[in-house]
């Protein structure tokens, strides 16, 4: 499914969206470039969850977590994608557990994914304006389904 | 001599004080993997309950892995620094060594089973001969099935313990094996057990270096992880 925001705000409510109805052990894949607003998404996320920490950007830290209704493991993989140091970091421990992992830049680690993930996609459209995204949201099976109930009403 | 040690590597937290004849005390906590949090409490406790402080230590022994990566770490990091701090040397045990131990004079064969997730575990085989433990094979990580096609030759009844043995259970029961699986009370990973192993160590010197001393992981080849993910586990 699609969705065409005009806003960090509409982005974030989308998050928060998901962030509300998530289950343990949920991983979520979040792609798109520099600067589209897959950290917005996870702040939504994390608000769904009940967190009140400030979420910042796990790009030097590679991992963040946070604690809420469920724990949320917030991963960033552009700095460290090497698969070996990834894997050693003891990235299966966190996403199969019960907690909610979000994975920023997910397509670098293909290989460690499994199959069971929600992906999302945020695209920029610049032809529309500067603060247009195109977010498209892939629920690989049957636990994701909640995503149905996704609208951009604020 | 009185040794302190611990191991993080599993759900448990477990720290015991022991010496040649006898544990002094031990504590097994399995809360919520927070050991980084618990352990340097626990340990306070341990010493304070019976009236020692970490000086009156001689050494200390760490689950040197199988099992958590960052578990390990935890446990490795803080026997390094207890070590490092009393001036006191260390050695580490394995993890699967120490599980094994649990079944002290069992016959036929003991094989500790930890999950290592991804329907795989770690594992090895081991008998009781001449009242000691005796490992049998590698320490190897393995799917379920490819364990069941190792045991296959085996005539002896299989002794399994660790978490492996119950999260594993069903696949257990499909292999056509003679077997029996432990009780919850023995199916951790013991300070105690690991400390008994390692004390052997420490009283003929063998000890681990400081700065080049690293946990042994057991990851599967990448070439190994793409057939997996072809055969779509």
């Amino acid at each position: 499914m699609d969705f065409l925001v005009n806003s960090e705000k509409e982005t974030e409510n989308l998050g928060k969206q998901i962030g509300v109805q998530a289950k343990p052990g949920d991983i979520i894949c979040l792609n798109g470039d520099l600067g589209c607003g897959k950290t917005y998404f996870t702040k939504g996320i994390a608000l769904g969850l009940g967190i009140k920490d400030y979420i910042t950007s796990p790009t030097f830290t590679i991992v963040n977590e946070y604690l809420g209704r469920l724990k949320l493991n917030h991963f960033d993989v552009y700095r460290v994608h090497d698969i070996e140091e990834i894997a050693l970091l003891g990235f299966d421990e966190y996403i199969f557990s019960e907690a909610v992992t979000v994975i920023e830049w997910s397509n670098l680690i293909l290989e460690l994914l499994p199959k069971d993930t929600l992906e999302i996609d945020i695209k920029k459209e610049p032809q529309l304006g500067d603060n247009y995204r195109r977010i498209h949201i892939n629920p690989s099976c049957g636990k994701y389904d909640y995503v149905t109930t996704l609208h951009t009403k604020l | 001599m009185k040794i302190l040690a611990l191991d993080t590597a599993t759900e448990i937290a477990s720290c015991a004080i022991i010496q040649e004849d006898k544990i002094l005390g031990e504590i097994n906590i399995s809360f919520k993997n927070q050991h980084s949090v618990v352990l340097l409490p626990l340990i306070n406790y341990l010493l304070e309950s019976l009236n020692l402080t970490i000086n009156d230590m001689d050494g200390y022994v760490v689950a040197m892995g199988p099992g958590s990566f960052t578990g390990l770490r935890i446990g490795v990091a803080c026997v390094k620094g207890l070590s490092q701090g009393t001036n006191k040397p260390f050695t580490a045990i394995s993890t699967l060594d120490s599980l094994a131990y649990n079944l002290a004079f069992n016959d036929g064969i003991i094989c500790p089973i930890l999950d290592a997730l991804r329907d795989n575990v770690y594992t090895a085989l081991y008998r009781f001969e001449d009242n000691k433990l005796n490992r049998l094979t590698d320490y190897m990580v393995l799917s379920i099935e490819e364990l069941g096609v190792l045991l296959n030759k085996e005539d002896s009844v299989v002794h399994f313990i660790g978490d492996g043995s119950i999260k594993y259970k069903n696949a257990l029961l499909d292999l056509p094996l003679k077997f029996s699986i432990a009780p919850p009370s023995l199916n951790v990973v013991r300070a105690s057990s690991l400390g008994e192993l390692g004390l052997l160590n420490l009283k003929v010197g063998k000890c681990e270096d400081l700065f080049t001393f690293a946990p042994i992981y057991l990851r599967k080849s990448s070439a190994e992880r793409e057939l997996e993910r072809k055969a779509g586990l």
